[in-house]
């Protein structure tokens, strides 16, 4: 089966301020996301996810490469077909960015105005939205009224609102506490299998992954360094990256799979934190 | 105190009218130009929806051009615009035509700072969902600035207010030309006096106006605190108050808003 979504040599370059040489967000990404997958692109700040994510619904545009979703080139389509083609690619961020003037009802009928619907329908089909997040009863509330993981959840039914084929999470639970992290992931996986919706989740949390990807693709410095299913690459790591990631620099914590590994070969958890903090 | 209403209640009376109504038609005239220059300014600015950096210099150097020159001038310059427009250039019809050209490039520099205040995640997000750059200014620059929008709109009003009185030394009518023409030219204190005083609750009644209606319909527990410099009436509501205020206006602004 083709991919649903593949990206070939993907590149991406910045101009600097001044004359100079453009800064390298991206280097020649390949990936390939099988539809239906939950698929992990993770890397420390700065390693280019963000631009990667934009990249794939041309959000930027790619410096070279190309972008194939569902099999047709993003670079060959006019601007009218793009903004036809983004609705079958939804996306979360990391500020939730909900509209801060309509309440959370009318968030999620936005997508459905944009591509064309309104009236009751939208408003039923939002209404059902809203409860297959878990927050069917707070309908009229206004963003500023919810806390972030309720709003993280509005928006996701925002993005799924207008039955898109991908979901795509930039940094979707950087925002919120652990507890609160698992209860959004949980729901993703459950939109995931329940809907069969593609999801891309990006992110520099490992348990993030750890709890939510069937497979990644670890990204370093603009180049992926390792893919794999996920169980594999936190039992053996290849690259230098993936190993300094599995383990949490600003907290000292460490994913489960990492902490088994590291003493499995007998190395001090300690000494491994202090070598790559 | 009596023969002194008798005397000039019925003009004082046709001067608040005629005030407003120069004040509100220029306001509403000013809008009609100056909003959507101002939404062009944002859209095409370099960080904009739809940047086009040529148009964008010329049409902000077109704005501060008309913005320097000072209103005295303008009212002068217009004249034969005036004429041919409203066919007389005095009295308070012939006033809105300087006074609009003076407020639309003011208006376009108060709807552009609204607007520039939207947050760009929000821009972003719309873009992800596919909206057009006309869909994306009528979605979300709009209604999201809606509340900074009004109080800019307040601001223009009351500066047109201020213009209007100038208006009187041409002949324009209403209070500021009473003022003029009675304290000034004749040494009538007291109508000056009355004058000033009516102009200063019109002000003060525009504002506090503009201040509750702004904060009724923003759902963002702050204000753009860049845009809440009234003068008067800005502290009207206490701030416990507040959250009652939003929840209340809730159900009926969800028909407002409907449109």
């Amino acid at each position: 089966m083709a991919p649903i979504l593949r990206t070939e040599k993907l590149s991406k370059s910045f101009p600097t301020p001044r004359r100079g040489e453009d800064v390298r967000a991206l280097c020649d990404i390949d990936l390939d996301i099988e539809e239906g997958e939950i698929f992990g692109v993770i890397g420390k700040s700065g390693a280019g996810k963000s631009t990667l994510v934009r990249c794939i619904n041309f959000l930027e545009r790619p410096t070279t490469g190309e972008v194939i979703f569902d099999g047709v080139r993003l670079s060959s389509l006019s601007k009218k077909e793009l903004y036809h083609t983004r609705q079958s690619i939804g996306m979360i961020f990391q500020q939730f960015n909900l509209l801060a003037q309509r309440s959370a009802l009318r968030n999620i009928c936005f997508p459905l105005e944009i591509a064309g619907a309104d009236g009751h329908k939208t408003r039923e089909r939002a209404q059902e939205l809203l409860e297959l997040v878990g927050m069917g009863d707070k309908a009229t509330s206004y963003p500023t009224q919810l806390s972030g993981g309720q709003r993280q959840r509005v928006a996701i039914a925002r993005a799924i609102a207008a039955n898109p084929r991908i979901l795509l999470c930039d940094e979707a639970t950087s925002a919120l506490d652990p507890e609160t992290t698992r209860g959004v992931l949980a729901l993703l996986k459950d939109i995931n299998a329940r809907y069969g919706i593609t999801i891309i989740v990006i992110t520099h949390e490992m348990p993030v992954i750890e709890q939510i990807a069937t497979r990644l693709a670890v990204l370093d410095e603009g180049r992926i360094v390792e893919t794999g299913r996920t169980s594999e690459v936190f039992a053996a790591p290849k690259s230098e990256a993936a190993r300094r990631l599995l383990i949490h620099p600003e907290d000292g914590l460490i994913a489960a799979a990492a902490r088994h590994y590291f003493e499995d070969k007998g190395v001090a958890l300690e000494e491994v934190i202090r070598d790559y903090a | 105190m009596h023969s002194f209403f008798s005397t000039y209640g019925s003009m004082l009376l046709a001067g608040i009218g005629e005030t407003l109504y120069m004040t509100l038609i220029s306001a509403l005239l000013a809008y009609l130009i100056g909003l959507p220059l101002g939404v062009l300014l944002v859209v095409t600015a370099p960080e904009g929806i739809r940047p086009l950096r040529s148009f964008n210099s010329v049409l902000g150097f077109i704005v501060n051009v008309l913005r320097s020159v000072p209103f005295l001038i303008l009212l002068i310059l217009v004249i034969p615009l005036t004429r041919l427009i409203v066919g007389t250039s005095l009295g308070p019809s012939a006033a809105i035509v300087p006074l609009t050209i003076a407020a639309a490039p003011f208006v376009a520099r108060l709807v552009e700072a609204s607007l520039a205040e939207v947050d760009s995640g929000v821009v972003e997000a719309a873009w992800s969902m596919g909206a057009s750059p006309f869909k994306i200014i009528m979605k979300v620059l709009l209604p999201e600035a809606r509340s900074a929008l009004l109080l800019g709109a307040t601001i223009a009003a009351i500066t047109i207010l201020g213009y209007s009185a100038m208006a009187g030394i041409v002949g324009g009518g209403g209070l500021g030309d009473i003022a003029i023409r009675y304290g000034y030219y004749r040494y009538e204190t007291n109508v000056m006096v009355v004058s000033v005083v009516l102009l200063v609750v019109i002000v003060m009644v525009l504002q506090a106006l503009g201040n509750r209606w702004a904060r009724l319909i923003d759902k963002k527990a702050s204000a753009p605190a860049g845009m809440a410099f009234g003068l008067f009436g800005s502290g009207l509501p206490l701030r416990s108050k507040h959250s009652e205020e939003t929840n209340k206006g809730d159900e009926h602004n969800e028909n407002d808003t409907d449109d």
